[in-house]
């Protein structure tokens, strides 16, 4: 057994989570949800042996270094965060209904990682620049960060359907297993806050990283850039809260706002950006 | 509009406000979006290759090419500095206050206002109840502290009253950092410095133009080399580097991509390398005397020629001399005369044209050895940036995960029984409500069973 076929089935797996979670949602059926955990938890088990025989192997091809050093490697890790964190949040909430949104992330990070042509899912030896320490500090903390951002911005986008329905506080159909309006909101802050700690140690760590390894702690390059960003922007968030009006809806506007950002940081400077620069050069 | 305010009271107030602050961070976020989109640090003619003259000229005017250094945005970064330091002179005094507030009276209808508030009768008088809600809620709270000057008993506790000074820290730490970044950039400098093994120098070129800075010291390059794995993917960069101070050796150390050597506050890191020619042995035959030698000409050093007063010197050495291959510019040194020399092509040993007056020169061997480019940095404000990080991150998690939350009890008999108790428990926090609601609750129950013995 070998840790693709681990990772093969870790795949599916977030599959068959993500459409438990939604049929207890849509059939208002408890046992779907609570099926929905065991499954995306039995799954997290299954993927954490994935990584670390991945470990292993790259240790036997003779490069030895941590399951995180490309974009396959990080896109598995950060559907590893983001189970891990949102069955945490489910043990401490109780509320369920919260895993479509974080189980469907996850697939879509596996999915990608192993069927699109633009990633590569060999294990690479690593070139001289990424040899360092820093680098697991570094992608460890930046996905926990975005992990929780994921997991907020689902939370995100069911505030905003149960806003929709207006003040009903006991709406019927499939919005009537959902938390009340003002419980959303602290489960959003809740994570956010979380996110914005990790995301702000794994800026941090990249700074101290690239100063040790080319002097300079900040360079505006676009990836840097992006990050700081999204970091502003969350930031805002957080301020605005304190503002009168701005709790709630706004609120939840700038989290799916916020994560637009994360994804444009990690796939938009690499695919978009990186292609401007060098057809602007060429 | 009752009365004008003056210029300063409403710049100091628009200055404070947390709108202005959220504002700044949206739009420090779309101007560094724009300074994604092009690439930075391009010169007007660079951009007048791409953009045409009239656009290149806003884009250099605006300053999109080099968004990140132009006064408009440092002037945005100054402003959000000034908002927060306007900000917490304002508030700073009174958070100050409120946490030597101390509560002097409590009433039940004040208490009665709280979002968290619980009513508990309990058929006990008064001095047990006293005893059992102070053991009660100091052991699973915090330590209950009476307050004076009230028949009925009245109390307060809390926790983490502190923590209200948190965000201070954070916002305190930023200001660090930028402190920090500025004192890099007034009194630090960034450049590079390639040296061939066996070349010392004190010479760094700066990234940013402007005069080379030379170093009190100087910088030995004793050997580089790279090393590759099996798919040919670059494994290790290596300098062994011997730092040189008023010609004594001080220091030897290797550097690496990700290791680099500090001294006297500049450091040099491992940034790229590249090749060149270390000496080159030929063959020289004089054709009037009919003698033949062979020589080795290190790179740029003056040899002579055996039994004459001749000398020569290879000056330079090219790849692929006009598509004739490796070729090397060797100067023929005589007495009186002017230099003379000329290209000898090194893969066309035959070729009529290797000579240079009345010798004919062929290439034996060319040796070619490595120089290392490295990056060269001294920045005076880093340890600020770095205490900035530490403190910025202790901040943020405090602020987050510990939160001021006070608990107020009242306490008296109960107008109708008798040695019947009426108890009042209230109570608030700064954040995170849900949690301590809960927390609330379950202490209530708590006491409610406590209270009222089966
Ligand atoms: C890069 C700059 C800044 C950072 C990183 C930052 C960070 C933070 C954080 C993490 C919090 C805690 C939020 C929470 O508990 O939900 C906070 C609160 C606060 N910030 Fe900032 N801040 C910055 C700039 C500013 C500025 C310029 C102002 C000026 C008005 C400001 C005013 C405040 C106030 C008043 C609070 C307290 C809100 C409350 O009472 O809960 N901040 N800040």
């Amino acid at each position: 057994m070998d840790s693709s076929f681990l990772l093969s089935i870790t795949t599916f797996a977030y599959l068959l989570c993500t459409l438990l979670y939604l049929s207890g949602v849509v059939f208002l059926y408890q046992p779907l949800l609570i099926s929905g955990s065991v499954v995306g938890a039995l799954t997290l088990v299954v993927q954490t042996a994935g990584l670390l025989l991945r470990w292993r192997e790259s240790y036997q091809l003779g490069y030895g270094h941590a399951p995180l050093s490309n974009l396959y490697e990080s896109l598995v890790f950060a559907a590893w965060a983001i189970i891990l964190i949102y069955l945490i949040l489910e043990l401490r909430t109780r509320q369920r209904v919260l895993g479509v949104f974080p189980a469907l992330f996850a697939f879509l990070a596996m999915a990608y990682a192993s069927f699109s042509t633009q990633v590569d899912s060999k294990i690479q030896p690593l070139v001289p620049a990424l040899k360092s320490n820093w680098l697991i500090a570094h992608v460890v903390t930046c996905f926990l960060g975005y992990a929780a951002f994921a997991i907020s911005c689902g939370i995100s986008i069911l505030y905003l359907l149960r806003k929709a329905q207006g003040g009903n506080p006991h709406p019927r159909g499939i919005l009537g297993l959902l938390p009340e309006a003002r419980q959303l909101d602290q489960f959003n802050y809740q994570m956010i806050v979380f996110g914005f700690l990790w995301l702000s140690l794994g800026i941090i760590t990249g700074s101290i990283w690239a100063n040790s390894a080319w002097g300079t702690y900040w360079s505006w390059d676009p990836k840097e850039t992006w990050s700081l960003i999204t970091w502003l922007v969350y930031a805002a968030l957080l301020h605005s809260r304190t503002m009168q009006g701005w709790r709630g809806s706004r609120v939840a506007w700038l989290s799916v706002i916020g994560f637009s950002c994360v994804l444009f940081t990690y796939f938009g400077v690499n695919f978009l950006l990186s292609g401007l620069h060098s057809y602007a050069t060429k | 509009m009752q009365q004008k305010k003056g210029f300063l009271d409403l710049l100091t107030q628009n200055l404070s406000s947390m709108r202005l602050t959220v504002l700044l961070f949206l739009t420090l976020a779309v101007c560094s979006i724009m300074g994604t989109l092009l690439p930075q640090g391009t010169s007007l003619e660079e951009l007048q290759g791409h953009y045409g003259p009239s656009l290149s000229w806003w884009i250099d005017t605006v300053g999109l090419n080099d968004l990140y250094r132009t006064g408009w945005f440092r002037t945005l970064l100054l402003l959000l500095c000034l908002n927060l330091i306007i900000c917490t002179t304002q508030r700073l005094p009174k958070t100050l206050k409120l946490l030597q507030h101390r509560d002097e009276q409590i009433s039940p209808e004040k208490l009665e206002k709280f979002n968290c508030h619980t009513e508990i009768t309990t058929p006990r008088p008064l001095d047990a109840a006293r005893t059992q809600l102070t053991e009660v809620i100091s052991e699973a709270f915090a330590p209950l502290q009476p307050l004076q000057g009230s028949d009925a008993f009245c109390a307060v506790a809390e926790r983490g009253r502190w923590s209200r000074l948190m965000v201070y820290i954070i916002h305190f730490s930023v200001l660090v950092i930028l402190l920090g970044a500025l004192l890099g950039s007034l009194f630090g400098f960034k450049g590079f410095m390639n040296l061939s093994e066996g070349e010392a120098s004190d010479e760094v070129l700066l990234t940013m133009g402007k005069d080379p800075v030379m170093l009190p010291f100087q910088v030995r390059c004793d050997d580089f080399n790279v090393s590759f794995y099996d798919n040919g993917a670059p494994k290790e960069y290596r300098s062994d580097l011997t730092i040189l101070d008023k010609g004594q050796e001080v220091l030897k150390q290797s550097i690496r991509v990700n290791d680099p050597l500090s001294y006297q506050g500049v450091t040099f890191y491992q940034a790229s390398y590249g090749s060149m020619l270390k000496q080159v042995e030929i063959e020289i035959q004089d054709r009037d005397a009919g003698t033949a030698y062979k020589l080795t000409l290190p790179y740029r050093e003056v040899v002579s020629i055996p039994g004459t007063h001749d000398e020569i010197e290879v000056m330079q050495y090219q790849e692929n001399f006009s598509n004739f291959g490796q070729a090397a510019a060797i100067v023929l040194l005589r007495e009186g005369e002017q230099p003379s020399g000329s290209w000898i092509l090194v893969d066309m040993p035959e070729f009529h044209g290797n000579r240079i007056q009345n010798y004919r020169i062929k290439v034996l061997n060319i040796e070619k050895g490595h120089y290392t480019g490295l990056q060269v940095k001294r920045d005076p404000g880093v340890w600020f940036v770095y205490i900035g990080f530490i403190v910025m991150l202790m901040g943020i998690g405090m602020t987050f995960y510990t939160s001021h939350r006070k608990l107020w009890v009242w306490a008296s008999p109960s107008k109708s029984g008798k040695n019947t108790t009426t108890v009042l428990i209230a109570g608030k926090t700064n954040k995170n409500s849900l949690a301590f609601e809960q927390e609330f609750n379950h202490l209530c129950a708590r006491l409610q069973s406590d209270l009222n013995p089966k």
